[in-house]
C-alpha cells in the first residue's frame, strides 16, 4: 500500500510524534506507515481517516493498479 | 517548525514497565545474593531448596511486567514482539534440542540454568532484526 501520511501530516505541520500521540501509536509505527513498511488494521486506518477527515481511500491506496478490483 | 515532545520525553508505557521491569530485577538480585549467602553459611538445611528457588519469585514479576507491556503496546510492536518470541522460542527449542543430542556423544553436560539467558538473548536478538525490518 502507498499512503499520503507524510505529506498530510506536513500540511498541518506535525512531527511524527505529534501524529503518534493523536493517534495513540508509538513514533516508530507512525514511521513504519509512512515510509509503507507497515499496513495499519482497519481499526487504525479509520481512525487515521477519521483524524483527517478524509476517507479511507484518499488516504491508502494500493501499490498496483491491477490489484484492485475490477468495477 | 517541527515540535519534537515525544522523542526526548519517554512514553508513559514505556516508564511503567522500566519501572515494574526494574524493580523485579532488582529484587531479583537482592534476593540471589542474600539467598546465596544464606545457603554458602547453611549448605545442609533442609530448607535449602525453598530458598534456591527463592531468586524465581521476582523472576515471575518481571514476566507478569512484560505481559501488562505486551497489553500497553499498539500493532505494529506487538507484531515486532510475535517475531521476536517466535525467533527467541524456535532458535532456543533448535539449540537445545541439538546439544542434546551431542551430550548423548560425550559433549559436557550443561546446567539448565543456561537456557533462559540464551532465550532472553534470542529473543533480543529478534527483536532489534524484527524492528530494523520496519525502520527507515
Amino acid at each position: 500500500m502507498k499512503n499520503a501520511l507524510r505529506v498530510l501530516r506536513a500540511e498541518r505541520d506535525w512531527s511524527q510524534a505529534d501524529l503518534a500521540e493523536r493517534l495513540d501509536v508509538s513514533r516508530q509505527t507512525v514511521n513504519a506507515l509512512e515510509t509503507g513498511k507497515y499496513d495499519p488494521s482497519l481499526p487504525l486506518a479509520f481512525k487515521i481517516a477519521q483524524l483527517f477527515a478524509l476517507p479511507i481511500e484518499r488516504i491508502f491506496q494500493p501499490e498496483d493498479d491491477g490489484a484492485t478490483p475490477k468495477a | 517548525m517541527r515540535r519534537n515532545t515525544m522523542n526526548t520525553t519517554m512514553s508513559k508505557a514505556t516508564k511503567s514497565y522500566l519501572i515494574e521491569f526494574g524493580g523485579s530485577m532488582l529484587a531479583y538480585a537482592i534476593t540471589l545474593i542474600i539467598a546465596l549467602q544464606v545457603i554458602e553459611a547453611n549448605p545442609q538445611a533442609p530448607w535449602r531448596f525453598a530458598l534456591a528457588v527463592a531468586p524465581v519469585i521476582p523472576i515471575c514479576f518481571a514476566l507478569w511486567a512484560f505481559i501488562r507491556a505486551l497489553g500497553r503496546m499498539d500493532e505494529l510492536q506487538r507484531r515486532i514482539q510475535l517475531n521476536a518470541i517466535g525467533f527467541g522460542f524456535g532458535a532456543t527449542a533448535i539449540i537445545t534440542f541439538t546439544y542434546g543430542f551431542l551430550e548423548l556423544v560425550g559433549m559436557p553436560s550443561l546446567s539448565y540454568i543456561w537456557v533462559l539467558p540464551l532465550m532472553i538473548a534470542l529473543w533480543g536478538i529478534g527483536g532489534v532484526v524484527a524492528s530494523l525490518r520496519y525502520a527507515r
